[in-house]
């Protein structure tokens, strides 16, 4: 083995003063020996550089994975979040009983959204039905709204021909003491009456 | 990862170019200490904080009308001294096997030079294991840029000394790697 091996990683290197790099490289170029040498050299400080950034690499990307779970997780209750604060929440629904004989006068028909449906959607006229309704039968109404299914639920939702009664008392102060939802098939009714 | 920003408030009438100096380092030397931090063992974070506060220690040193002669070496000193303090297990890790993630990390399409990459550095492990601590150190300072007489700055050895180490080293690797 000839003296210039020590030599050829700091010549690769360019650690050597000028007249030892000229004098290493033209003794490369003639000896096969050291030019082997050198490659083999080369590949390992190569190889040794790659290992260096994939420790790096392989630590970074274990950090990440450590906290991908945790990251997921909050990103999901972040997107849960989001929807029920965008979507439209449930409604309440108003107490529907089930179609009673009514003897009462004949109900007045509203074609259009009722603006009288809407009032009652406050809470504490819905409170108060529910409380009510729980209580026993409830009292002969002062009022009874027909209103449309149309008006109220999107088109399709309710079969055709039915109508909503709305039934309302009026408590001694004149506010609204019991509201009651009821369901008939109105078309249905109108055809086996008319005859 | 986190945090490329300096973590540091300078004043900024006293020591602008001072902070203008130490930001271009950061942005320069942040990387090769990580990596060099990393390779000697310390965790991800240590080695961040590690990072930190050799930068900090930097800052203070040119506020205090330090000389900024040689600061590569003077950052990779700092840095290289507070990771022995922290770290006990100093060394120790660095040519345990990588875990198999490795080849997500190497961008090679093929499977058979996948392999042949994995089988490389599985082969070089071994290596490294049977490297001196020095030799070790040596390496991971000339992998990350550093000059003979940086390295032998940082390591407090001579240039000639680190010339030697390093071809003893390679030439150890070269010898079980490329075979």
């Amino acid at each position: 083995m000839c003296d210039v091996s020590d030599k050829l990683v700091a010549w690769l290197d360019h650690e050597l003063p000028d007249e030892e790099m000229s004098d290493v490289e033209r003794h490369v170029r003639d000896c096969i020996e050291c030019r082997k040498q050198l490659t083999s050299c080369q590949q390992a400080s190569g190889t040794f550089d790659a290992y260096c950034h994939a420790v790096l690499a392989s630590k970074t990307r274990r950090r990440l994975q450590r906290w991908a779970p945790v990251a997921s997780t909050a990103v999901a209750t972040a997107l849960a979040a989001a929807l029920f604060l965008v979507l439209p929440r449930p409604r309440v629904q108003p107490v529907i009983s089930p179609p009673s004989v009514r003897t009462g006068s004949p109900p007045v028909v509203v074609g259009t959204a009722p603006p009288a449906v809407k009032a009652v959607h406050r809470r504490h006229a819905i409170q108060r039905v529910q409380s009510q309704s729980a209580n026993g039968p409830m009292t002969e109404p002062a009022i009874e709204i027909a209103v449309s299914a149309e008006s109220i639920f999107p088109p399709g939702a309710v079969p055709e021909g039915v109508i909503f009664t709305v039934d309302v008392s009026i408590a001694a102060d004149g506010s609204a003491q019991q509201i009651r939802l009821r369901p008939q098939l109105g078309g249905f009714q109108r055809r086996v009456t008319e005859p | 990862m986190s945090g490329d920003s300096l973590p540091i408030a300078f004043p900024l009438s006293r020591f602008a170019s001072d902070a203008c100096e130490v930001t271009d380092l950061y942005r320069e030397l942040r990387k090769p200490l990580l990596r060099y931090l990393v390779c000697l063992g310390l965790s991800t974070d240590e080695a961040q904080d590690t990072v930190q506060d050799a930068f900090l220690s930097l800052h203070r040193h040119l506020a205090s009308g330090g000389s900024n002669e040689n600061i590569r070496s003077w950052v990779f000193r700092v840095a290289h001294n507070q990771a022995r303090n922290r770290q006990t297990s100093y060394h120790r890790r660095f040519g345990e096997p990588l875990e198999a993630e490795i080849d997500v990390m190497l961008d090679r399409t093929t499977p058979e030079r996948l392999v042949l990459e994995k089988e490389k550095f599985r082969q070089l492990e071994k290596a490294i294991r049977q490297l001196t601590e020095s030799e070790r150190g040596c390496l991971l300072l000339r992998a990350e840029g550093l000059r003979y007489r940086e390295i032998s700055d940082v390591l407090g050895i001579s240039t000639s000394t680190v010339g030697d180490t390093v071809s003893r080293a390679i030439k150890k690797l070269a010898e079980k790697c490329n075979v």
